[in-house]
């Protein structure tokens, strides 16, 4: 057999490739059921806000400790034997709810329909950057879904808590489905 | 002198292992699907590929059922990962004596 190296920096470019595609086919695997947990949960934190207003605050804080303690879980679960705690995604969460407390709370003390707003747009817009290194579909989630949490603050009136179970929590769930599809 | 593999040469079958060979060694391998989409093979042609790594012992398929759907999952051997490290370190001395 005879292969010119031509034709063998064609094959070698051909195995990066599908090894490039592996690569992100499980990144986006692995979001996806991230999005699906999420999106469950955002349908619940959201259910809270609208049948016990008062207990909103405390139902996020419930939720949002949930959704990190499985997030972490479900990415330890995934890597390879002998690879240790992903110390740097813990430090992300930290980081995410330090920075979203402090403009929301200290900073700019949004409202209750501000901060329902503010959240899922947060939350998003890190969906939106990962979607420059990752793959187009995480932008296109983080960009689309923002939008809908935008119109509902705008229009949704004092429905705005159900509309985001349903929009935001759902896509979440639809955006994880379509991922895994992808 | 690395010589080259004449089963992992055929280009649907080394896009079949370099997708298999990226994944960890305890991974539990990929589907059926998802290998069909990877290497842009047809059903057919991509089952007549799988049949033929395995005769040489590089790949393993494994069959079961998820609710009433077949899902074949397929993954490489040990001694299919070591034929395609050969075949990859086969090609770069091509290059590198180019």
């Amino acid at each position: 057999m005879t292969i010119s190296p031509h034709e063998a920096g064609a094959m070698l470019a051909d195995i990066d490739s599908v090894v490039a595609r592996v690569r992100q086919s499980n990144i986006y695997r692995m979001a996806s059921r991230i999005l699906m947990m999420w999106g469950g949960l955002v349908i619940c934190g959201n259910l809270i806000a609208t049948v016990a207003p008062r207990w909103a605050g405390w139902g996020w804080s419930l939720v949002d400790a949930i959704g990190a303690a499985l997030t972490i879980f479900m990415v330890v679960r995934s890597r390879a034997p002998g690879i240790g705690f992903p110390l740097r995604l813990l430090a992300a969460f930290g980081l995410f709810f330090a920075f979203g407390g402090m403009w929301g709370v200290i900073i700019a003390h949004f409202e209750p329909r501000q901060l329902a707003a503010f959240w899922p747009t947060y939350f998003l817009l890190f969906y939106a950057l990962a979607g420059l290194w990752f793959g187009i579909a995480f932008t296109l989630i983080g960009v689309g879904l923002s939008a809908l949490v935008v119109m509902g603050f705008l229009w949704a009136g004092d429905g705005f808590p159900l509309y985001l179970a349903f929009v935001n929590g759902g896509g979440l769930i639809l955006c994880g489905y379509w991922m895994r599809r992808t | 002198m690395e010589t080259p593999d004449e089963i992992i040469h055929q280009p649907v079958r080394l896009r079949v292992m370099a997708a298999l060979t990226a994944l960890p060694d305890d991974a539990e391998g990929l589907e059926f699907s998802r290998l069909k989409n990877l290497t842009g093979a047809t059903d057919g042609n991509l089952g007549a590929h799988l049949d033929h790594l395995a005769r040489a012992n590089y790949v393993e398929a494994t069959k079961a059922f998820v609710g009433r759907r077949p899902r074949t999952t397929v993954k490489a051997t040990p001694s299919g990962r070591a034929a395609f490290a050969r075949h990859v370190a086969f090609l770069k001395s091509i290059i590198a004596g180019g």
